[in-house]
């Protein structure tokens, strides 16, 4: 399943390849938008159930309710349902978006790999998951991976590209995350946590795994805040130091 | 909060699935394998292994404290005095020359002592040189053919001419004496001349050449390419035709036998084909994958495959017998006195000594 998965995307990048003149960093790019459109209604769930959180957090209903069973875990539990159907908040629906992410990161790695096919093993599993019907890979063989100054099956040697990654995932998280009106909302703590962790994380990614992955974070962060912005939700205050925010 | 927590954890799974996935562990590729009379030689990415055919211990091991980057998997050669050519494709890239008479005792290890090194490669060492007389012929994945005097006396070895090809250049050169033939993933061949390393002929067949050439019966050279098609060669001119459509990519080199040469597909299917008529005889399709060339022993032919089985096939297509080793088998298998050796990938030994009716004779490392 997995596999099928995986050559699903190994095809289409070799297509998108072949159809733009043998360019592997470009395909990867129209890849990305690819996979920004095909997960646009996710994202869009993302930042609705994330604003209904919010939401949440600021409501009165809510905070009386946490005070009340503040010392009975159970039946806050079982309010804070109640709480989710009556107002149609879905729990999970912010980060389930966030956790599709990580199939389609690791299988786009594993494209990346195969298709370039730096050792014998690769260039034999690439071979085991195109389909030579719908594209012609032999003569595509060897990829052109030489994309500007990078080698894309090759780590980014010069942090150019680790340092673009955990600004854009940077600015993109600070971007989405919604004014912390209540000092006691543990998920706006925890948003401003991961605000930090996600950027490096992913930098330290682009530092470590081929550049071609780089290029894909960089695009899908830069897609994600036009997707923000052109939604009207960019909250760019966020950008500004604390003491030159409005209030 | 849970859900916080759900979502850090599955981050923390995802970057530890991904760093998984990188690093040269045991099955980044398969392994070399080379051997004489008494030792079988292993390069299985960080480590290169001396392994005693007499019982499958372990004769001596070799790893770069220098290059812990360096990954070997090009089949060793060994030298008309006994030593090991052997190149890592990470790290820096070196081309290493091991003498296994000179074993040095490290802790629980013996290693052996380096006789020379070259570092000046553009790329890894995924292809075996080929040894002409007292010159080494080592084509790099940068492209170029380097050539090496073996008697220089040479430490830090310089080479004594370079032949830029281009392309990834993974496989063994082949030789009719006269001049060395060179396939590049870059589609091409090219026939190099011995004596003075011009280019004679560079030929562009549309398909990248993983595996290597072979001179045939008929004076030919034959070039099997992920086109699916068995390539002709004229050697003098490099003029060339196909001669044979497989199924699929032809990775296996061809290899010879009175007028026929055999070789598989990455679909499965086994060809035995007439140089001298231009027929195939048969085909067959054993199971998985044929990357590893067949071999021939006595009157038969030995074949692995991918799914881990050894076969034995008659020169008329029959099936004698077959072994499961296990794993998967993408190594050609080396055959030494009275054993064959089959280094297959995801088994717990590395290495299996088989006699010559396919009964397991010992596995390296011993099964526990």
């Amino acid at each position: 399943m997995w596999n099928l998965f995986v050559s699903i995307f190994i095809n289409i990048l070799l297509w998108i390849y072949n159809l733009i003149g043998q360019n592997f960093g470009v395909a990867i790019i129209l890849f990305t938008i690819l996979i920004r459109i095909i997960t646009w209604p996710l994202n869009a769930q993302q930042m609705k159930g994330a604003k209904a959180m919010q939401d949440l957090q600021n409501d009165k209903e809510w905070q009386a309710i946490q005070k009340k069973y503040a010392k009975d875990r159970e039946k806050l539990a079982q309010e804070q349902m109640r709480i989710y159907r009556e107002k149609g908040i879905n729990p999970f629906g912010s980060c389930l978006p966030t956790l599709i992410q990580f199939p389609i990161l690791i299988a786009l790695y594993q494209s990346i790999i195969r298709a370039l096919a730096a050792t014998p093993l690769d260039l034999l599993k690439l071979s085991q998951s195109i389909n030579p019907n719908f594209l012609d890979v032999a003569k595509l063989i060897p990829l052109n991976s030489k994309f500007l100054w990078m080698n894309l099956g090759q780590p980014e040697p010069y942090y150019i590209l680790a340092i673009i990654v955990a600004a854009t995932t940077y600015i993109q998280s600070k971007l989405t995350l919604p004014p912390a009106t209540n000092p006691n909302d543990q998920s706006a703590a925890m948003g401003q946590s991961m605000a930090i962790t996600m950027p490096l994380m992913l930098g330290w990614f682009a530092l470590t795994f081929p550049s071609g992955l780089a290029v894909y974070f960089i695009t899908s962060n830069l897609l994600g805040i036009v997707q923000y912005a052109a939604q009207g939700k960019a909250n760019w205050s966020n950008l500004l130091p604390k003491s030159m925010r409005k209030e | 909060m849970r859900k916080k927590l759900l979502l850090l954890t599955t981050v923390l799974l995802g970057a530890l699935l991904l760093s998984a996935c990188g690093g040269a562990v045991r099955g980044t590729t398969w392994p070399g394998l080379a051997a004489d009379e008494t030792t079988a030689y292993l390069a299985d990415l960080s480590l290169v292994y001396g392994v005693n055919l007499k019982d499958g211990s372990e004769a001596w091991r070799f790893s770069d404290p220098n290059d812990n980057k360096a990954q070997f998997y090009a089949p060793p050669v060994i030298t008309p005095d006994g030593l090991l050519i052997v190149g890592s494709a990470g790290g820096k890239h070196t081309l290493y020359a091991l003498n296994p008479r000179d074993l040095i005792t490290n802790g629980d290890f013996k290693n052996p002592a380096i006789e020379w090194t070259f570092t000046g490669a553009g790329a890894g060492w995924v292809a075996s040189p080929l040894i002409v007389e007292n010159k080494l012929f080592a084509p790099n994945a940068d492209g170029t053919l380097y050539v090496f005097d073996l008697n220089d006396g040479q430490t830090q070895k310089q080479p004594i001419a370079t032949v830029e090809l281009g392309g990834r250049l993974w496989a063994q050169p082949a030789t009719d004496g006269e001049r060395i033939y060179v396939t590049s993933l870059d589609h091409s061949v090219y026939a190099v001349d011995i004596a003075t390393y011009a280019i004679v002929w560079q030929a562009d067949i549309a398909a990248a050449i993983p595996g290597s050439p072979a001179l045939g019966p008929d004076g030919k050279l034959y070039v099997g390419s992920l086109a699916s098609q068995l390539e002709q060669f004229d050697p003098q001119t490099g003029n060339h035709q196909s001669v044979l459509d497989a199924e699929y990519w032809l990775w296996s080199t061809p290899i010879l036998d009175g007028d026929t040469l055999y070789f598989g597909d990455l679909k499965g299917n086994f060809y035995a084909y007439d140089a001298a008529s231009g027929n195939l005889n048969w085909s067959i399709q054993p199971d998985g994958a044929i990357t590893a060339n067949a071999i021939l022993q006595n009157d038969h032919l030995l074949l692995a495959t991918e799914s881990g089985n050894l076969y034995a096939i008659g020169k008329d297509g029959k099936t004698l017998w077959f072994e499961t080793v296990g794993g998967k088998i993408y190594t050609t298998p080396v055959t030494a006195g009275d054993l064959i050796l089959v280094a297959p990938l995801e088994t717990d030994f590395y290495l299996a000594a088989l006699d010559s009716n396919g009964r397991q004779v010992w596995t390296f490392p011993a099964k526990k």
